[in-house]
């Protein structure tokens, strides 16, 4: 362990990585305080500039704009009551309102404060987890290995919001967009209707810049604007009463942020809902929630950043990513060669614990960068949204160029940009679509496999007792929450009935 | 004018149909192998009928429900309680923004702002991809969003700048040059 900390400080204090750590951080802060651009859209456009550095750099500034996103997100939600990332839709509510009564920049403060710590006891965490939880799955063959791929698909279908089908239905199709051009160890070219461009399948980083990046200008044009509310330098004073009401909230935001966070698929969205609905509900005042209360802005935001950090644990160890940005942050990983998964941490160790102590790194350059700088971050906001968002799409079309060099690549990215902003309109999620596509050829790869191990016959999936347990849980996770809803529905109609017969028989 | 409700009704009917058009063309690839092995047909019947078989479930469920369906409903986990998802919904429903355009204005926006970027693709061979796509930034800074003409040429030119230094000077990725050369 020691050894592997030492390595990793080794590996990310070299100037270059501090360097593009800073601006992965700063980059990710700027990209989730603009209204229309997250992080999974942010990573998704900056991947391209990555492709000449190498693989360690790149995915340190590429997970430094995740996490610094998640800072940088705060800010708009507080500022404009628009939330530049999902996961800080909730703190709209307090923040907003603290704003409005001229403490925007303690709502600032506490939640650049209240990220750091849950950054750090995450952090910590993410490490002593990941390791062993790698050294379980490299136990693993194709058979478990399938069942871990059905799982993760699953659970992201479950938690990524709406109806469950519609979720299924968006994971299929992601598979089924995998399959298209010749497959490793298949010589048949599938689905490419003679187009020569097809033939090495539809190109992941695109259809990312095109679903998150373009599908998101062209919904926000519908949506339109809000005016910011500007913020000054002494607002931020924190009074000491305000950290002390905040301190209790931060560590619970922070657990459960991390419990959620560890779940594949769950992501840091959910986390900050329910650490806002679970602070509701303790807190002494109660009553001041929604009013602009400081602990509902401590939670959620420490709850989104631990979940961003637990999101790594299965993304790393498992190969299997937490959620929509670590799903193109795997991508990422394949553009670079690395085969995502448990045995990155043994063939790649340099890489893995260089990343995790980046963590540790850009954290501590976020709180430098957010605590006194808020309110420079926020003037950001007056840039018109009529200049930024051609500018996001011109970027967005030359970094799609950029990857392979070609214009078939710009034609897919505006496609994929249409579907991107029907998807957005009509509430179909994405994170499965993304899921599909990034698992669907390593899918592929394990049914084959599997069905190589049983002699063509699926049952060998019930003869591991491993894969057994892990296609259970997910198979709970499937049909669960229905059967929940019916047996809760059904009992209430009984207890109905049951008091109606009550009052009749009186 | 079309509805989200109907919209996704289409988009699934849509996608049942693509899904069964590639459980027919994975059918033809093959599902399995000479030993019994999973053939190159395999992955794409099986996610096919899965499209297939959950669109058809979503367009049953869509016909089935009566309300209007409610994005904030579906986001927000039921533990949540209703109190949040009302503030949510109450800070969702201005329809103005802040240049008082309504939703109707802002969705021929989006029409005009579709046909723009189709006419860049085009005008890439022209142009080239910078002057392409800077002719965008500019047109639609001015007649989409109006704003006025020398901030937004100055944005322009910077942005055309600053793509040019970092994707050609730094990265020397080959972007298409129009019949005027370089830039």
């Amino acid at each position: 362990m020691i050894d592997n900390l030492l390595l990793g400080f080794q590996t990310a204090l070299t100037p270059e990585n501090v360097l593009w750590c800073f601006i992965g951080v700063l980059a990710g802060t700027v990209i989730g305080l603009l209204p229309g651009l997250g992080s999974t859209t942010g990573v998704a456009i900056l991947i391209p500039l990555t492709l000449t550095l190498e693989p360690v750099t790149a995915l340190i500034m590429l997970a430094g704009i995740y996490y610094g996103a998640q800072y940088g997100g705060t800010i708009t939600s507080v500022l404009i009551s628009t939330p530049g990332e999902a996961a800080s839709v909730v703190t709209t509510l307090d923040g907003y309102k603290m704003a409005r009564n001229g403490r925007a920049g303690a709502a600032l403060a506490i939640s650049a404060i209240g990220s750091f710590v849950a950054a750090i006891i995450s952090l910590a965490l993410l490490m002593a987890l990941a390791p062993p939880l790698a050294d379980l799955a490299l136990e693993f063959g194709p058979v478990e290995n399938l069942a871990i791929m059905i799982l993760g698909l699953v659970i992201v279908v479950s938690f990524a919001g709406g109806a469950f089908s519609r979720g299924m239905m968006m994971a299929a199709l992601g598979l089924l967009i995998s399959t298209v051009g010749v497959a490793t160890g298949f010589s048949s070219a599938r689905f490419t209707f003679g187009n020569v461009d097809l033939l090495s399948g539809i190109p992941f980083v695109e259809v990312m810049i095109g679903l998150f990046a373009v599908g998101e200008v062209l919904h926000q044009i519908r949506v339109g604007a809000a005016a910011p509310i500007r913020t000054r330098f002494r607002d931020l004073m924190i009074t000491r009463s305000e950290l002390k009401r905040s301190a209790a909230p931060i560590l619970r935001g922070t657990g459960i942020g991390f419990l959620l966070g560890i779940l594949p698929g769950a992501g840091s969205t959910l986390a900050s809902f329910m650490a806002y609905g679970i602070e509701k509900r303790v807190s002494k005042r109660r009553g001041e929630f929604g009013k602009g209360a400081i602990e509902g802005v401590a939670a959620p935001e420490s709850a989104n950043n631990a979940a961003a950090n637990a999101n790594f644990v299965p993304t790393l160890a498992l190969g299997i990513p937490g959620g929509g940005t670590t799903a193109v942050l795997l991508g990422a990983f394949t553009i670079y060669g690395l085969q995502p998964g448990p045995l990155l941490f043994e063939t790649q160790p340099t890489l893995i614990w260089g990343l995790l102590v980046s963590f540790f790194i850009g954290n501590v350059l976020l709180l430098v960068l957010n605590l006194p700088l808020a309110p420079v971050f926020g003037q950001m906001l007056r840039i018109p949204y009529g200049y930024l968002y051609p500018i996001i799409l011109l970027t967005s079309f030359v970094g799609a160029y950029a990857v392979s060099n070609n214009m078939f690549s710009v034609l897919i990215v505006l496609v994929f940009g249409l579907v991107g902003w029907v998807m957005k309109e009509i509430d179909l999620p994405m994170a499965p679509l993304v899921l599909g596509l990034v698992l669907g050829p390593l899918l592929e790869k394990s049914l084959v496999q599997t069905s190589a191990i049983g002699q063509g016959s699926f049952l060998v999936l019930l003869q591991h007792p491993i894969s057994v347990g892990i296609l259970l849980v997910a198979l709970a996770l499937a049909v669960g929450p229905t059967v929940l809803r019916k047996v809760t529905a059904s009992r209430r109609v009984q207890q109905a009935a049951a008091k109606e017969k009550d009052s009749v028989s009186r | 004018m079309i509805t989200t409700r109907s919209a996704g009704l289409a988009a699934s009917i849509v996608l049942a149909l693509i899904g069964i058009a590639a459980v027919l063309g994975g059918v033809g690839y093959g599902m399995f192998v000479d030993g019994g092995e999973v053939g190159p047909g395999f992955l794409p019947v099986f996610a096919g009928a899965l499209v297939a078989l959950f669109a058809a479930i979503d367009v049953a469920g869509r016909l089935r429900r009566r309300r209007p369906h409610d994005a904030i409903h579906e986001v927000v986990a039921p533990e949540v309680d209703e109190e949040l998802r009302a503030d949510l919904a109450a800070a969702e429903s201005s329809d103005l923004d802040i240049f008082g355009r309504t939703q109707r204005q802002r969705t021929r926006m989006l029409a005009i702002v579709v046909g723009i970027l189709v006419a860049t693709l085009l005008l890439v061979q022209v142009l080239g991809f910078i002057p392409a796509f800077g002719v965008m930034l500019l047109v639609i800074a001015v007649f989409v969003e109006r704003r006025k003409w020398l901030p937004s040429l100055a944005v322009t030119l910077v942005t055309c700048a600053v793509v040019y230094l970092l994707f050609v000077t730094f990265l020397r990725v080959p972007l298409p040059e129009g019949v005027f050369g370089a830039l």
